[in-house]
């Protein structure tokens, strides 16, 4: 069985449709991204995914698991990086990882070793005993990285991951993750950025409307056309929406 | 005023509201005002009633003015960051001096000057109406006037002192220096009350007036200028207090230690739930002493002391969940009945031990026979438990914000008189307790113990599904 699959998924919000009957599965072993403008839907999909949030209709498995009736097994298997979150401002990261670790039962020196490992792959290693919210938002966000791949899990949700970060850690990270999926892990990674999709994703899904309009996968894109514009042609942006916003009329 | 400060303060104010009505219960916040005027007049009316002297509820009121002003203007220096933990993905004008044309002092300026109109408007003047029992009506524009001022005063200290911290070692001793004179002061000669706002109230004239204002002036125009808007506070760190920890009190349970931790390194520490429950036991001790003083009739310290004592439970479950980011914990695979389960543990560790040390102060202040002694002890656990579960029922992880919401707030307010009136009535009339009364107070105490415990479980699948519906 793929590790995500999900069916119909409906969500509002008041008088707001974030998800319109959103379908999508996605394959062992994939770096799946989904792409959508702001508001088409990518976070409350992952919230749904991940048994933080409840669909209005709709069903979803995640690793075998349906993450209404059991959200918690879901997120034992999963990792998951929130955009924009920051960690513990009264923890270190040192001591935040000890948390996660008491959380996701694993042995203290195991903790210890991927603390140290990640630590040294982001180049963060001096701001272990930082407490976190004296850290700058670049190392934050590294810090939030390490969590979500610390119990090495065999699926991760990842949202806007790159963001904060400096050039070297950006092709670092995605280095990490192109051998983490060769070795046969799945990412979900959502993201507004084609480029890293297009470098990135064995499979790109987008999604506007709350509903998924297209899946592609970049290699198969015709030449002459790249992933932006399968991108702006499925999300309904008109050329001459570009005339819009010129300096000259700001 | 220039175009940009007009629309600056413009924007603060309606940042301001929507805050608060946005946090605190959406259009209900309106009704806040008059929520305030109602409460406070019924409890106006009610110390009046009971032969309190009217001078004794004006200074109170300029008390919580003071107090109000103090917490106000902490508000405006604690950081986004901070504000992040607090409030949650929130950015305020006041620090738009990074992307707009405008000085930070400026921007802090306005933001006091915001502070000012609005809080005389919706929470100063409803205080002041709401003391109209007790009031010759004809001084409710100088009470309003003397209350407000008080509040600037609190409000002006905090941004001061605040300012000082940001001038490194030298602005820290200043700050020492202000406080060990102005203690010095009060506890030589001055009259504290002739030197605040309050003294305009009980003498209105003109050499008054500049007395209790200029000091005002001359504080919110100090931290203005003494703020240093470019201070970053030195990088803290520490080892792995979370392990050390762990082993030493033998859990695994991580959001219980992380809940500590939260605890023991925000700023006060620990101290500032022994400051939270010092302030119950100081207002205990006083209605304790009112009461024989308006009876006639000895009070039962011990039941008292439990009763008013019980309330610590609320504060100390405010500051247990006041640094968590709840969304946080569902990251992973925790369920809300953990969460729920790590604060009651340390309610168990912090909130008992703190509340019992308070009681058994002012029972050894007071005096009093053992069997009053040991029914107020029966009578806090159960109002512990009582008030405990009724808060984590109707607030969830966020006792903070509902006191704005007037429907929730009124509820609480129920929910608590219906266990605490009874109990204060045989505290401070009873006057004799017979080994019967001291029985029915035990029972009672045992009951409330258990309803705290029927609603602290009701809370779990209730508010489980509440996160889950979002």
């Amino acid at each position: 069985m793929d590790p995500i699959v999900a069916e119909g998924l409906r969500r509002e919000y008041g008088p707001v449709t974030a998800l319109d009957g959103l379908s999508l599965s996605v394959e062992a072993g994939e770096l799946f991204g989904f792409l959508g403008p702001n508001g088409a839907g990518k976070t409350t999909t992952i919230t749904i995914l991940t048994g933080q949030l409840t669909p209005d209709a709709g069903t979803a498995s995640v690793l075998g698991v349906d993450p209404v009736a059991d959200p918690v097994a879901v997120r034992r298997g999963v990792g998951i990086l929130p955009e924009q979150e920051s960690p513990p401002s009264y923890m270190t990261p040192r001591e935040y990882f000890s948390f996660v670790g008491t959380v996701r039962d694993l042995p203290d020196d195991a903790v210890a070793e991927r603390t140290a490992t990640w630590a040294d792959r982001l180049g963060y290693a001096e701001k272990l005993d930082t407490l976190c919210t004296d850290l700058s938002r670049g190392q934050q966000q590294k810090v939030m990285i390490t969590q979500a791949f610390l119990h090495r899990p065999e699926l991760v949700f990842i949202d806007e991951p790159l963001v904060n970060l400096d050039p070297i850690m950006q092709e670092r990270l995605k280095r990490f993750l192109g051998e983490y999926r060769s070795a046969g892990n799945t990412v979900f990674l959502s993201t507004h950025d084609i480029d890293v999709a297009e470098e990135l994703c064995t499979r790109v899904g987008i999604v506007t409307g709350g509903e998924l309009v297209a899946t592609r996968s970049p290699a198969d894109i015709e030449p002459g056309t790249s992933l932006l514009d399968v991108f702006l042609a499925e999300v309904g942006h008109r050329p001459e929406d570009e005339n819009r916003g010129t300096p000259g009329e700001a | 005023m220039t175009g940009s400060t007009r629309a600056v303060l413009a924007a603060m104010v309606q940042e301001e509201w929507r805050l608060h009505s946005d946090l605190f219960g959406g259009r209900r916040f309106a009704a806040f005002p008059l929520f305030v005027a109602a409460v406070g007049a019924g409890t106006a009316w009610l110390l009046a009633r009971t032969g309190t002297d009217a001078s004794a509820v004006v200074g109170g009121t300029h008390v919580l003015a003071f107090l109000l002003g103090l917490q106000t203007g902490t508000v405006g220096f604690v950081g986004r960051e901070a504000m992040r933990d607090l409030l949650g993905g929130l950015s305020l004008v006041l620090f738009s001096a990074r992307t707009l044309p405008l000085s930070g002092r400026r921007l802090l300026a306005l933001f006091l000057l915001k502070d000012a109109g609005y809080y005389a408007g919706l929470f100063m003047l409803p205080l002041s109406v709401a003391l109209l029992p007790v009031i010759v009506a004809a001084t409710l524009p100088l009470l309003w006037l003397s209350l407000t001022a008080t509040f600037l005063l609190g409000l002006a200290a905090t941004v001061t002192g605040i300012a000082l911290t940001t001038r490194g070692r030298p602005g820290r001793l200043a700050l020492l220096g202000c406080g060990l004179a102005l203690g010095g002061a009060f506890a030589s000669s001055l009259d504290p009350l002739a030197a605040v706002p309050y003294a305009l109230y009980r003498d209105p004239s003109i050499g008054v007036a500049v007395r209790v204002v200029v000091p005002v002036v001359v504080l919110s125009v100090l931290g203005i200028a003494l703020y240093d808007t470019e201070h970053v506070a030195s990088a803290r760190t520490s080892t792995n207090d979370y392990l050390a920890w762990r082993d030493r009190l033998g859990t695994d349970d991580a959001v219980f230690l992380k809940t500590l931790l939260d605890v023991h390194r925000s700023s006060g520490g620990v101290a500032k739930l022994l400051v939270s429950a010092g302030i119950v036991l100081a207002v205990g001790g006083f209605l304790v002493s009112l009461a024989g003083r308006i009876t006639g009739v000895a009070p039962l310290p011990g039941i008292g002391f439990g009763a008013v004592l019980g309330l610590t439970a609320f504060s100390t479950y405010n500051w247990l969940t006041t640094f968590d980011d709840v969304d946080a914990y569902f990251r992973f695979p925790i369920d809300p009945a953990a969460v729920f389960r790590a604060k009651g543990r340390g309610f168990l560790l912090l909130g008992l031990p703190i509340a019992g040390a308070c009681y058994l102060a002012g029972v050894l202040w007071e005096g009093t026979t053992l069997t009053d002694a040991a029914a107020g002890a029966v009578l806090l656990l159960g109002l512990q438990s009582y008030f405990f579960g009724l808060t984590v029922y109707l607030t969830g992880f966020d006792p903070n914000e509902f006191l704005f919401d007037v429907v929730l707030f009124a509820t609480f307010t129920a929910g608590v008189a219906v266990a605490l009136v009874p109990v204060l009535v045989v505290g401070f009339v009873a006057g004799e307790l017979t080994l019967r009364l001291a029985g029915a107070v035990g029972v009672a105490g045992v009951v409330l113990g258990g309803v705290g415990i029927g609603l602290y479980r009701r809370a779990v699948p209730r508010w489980r599904e509440r996160f889950r519906d979002a």
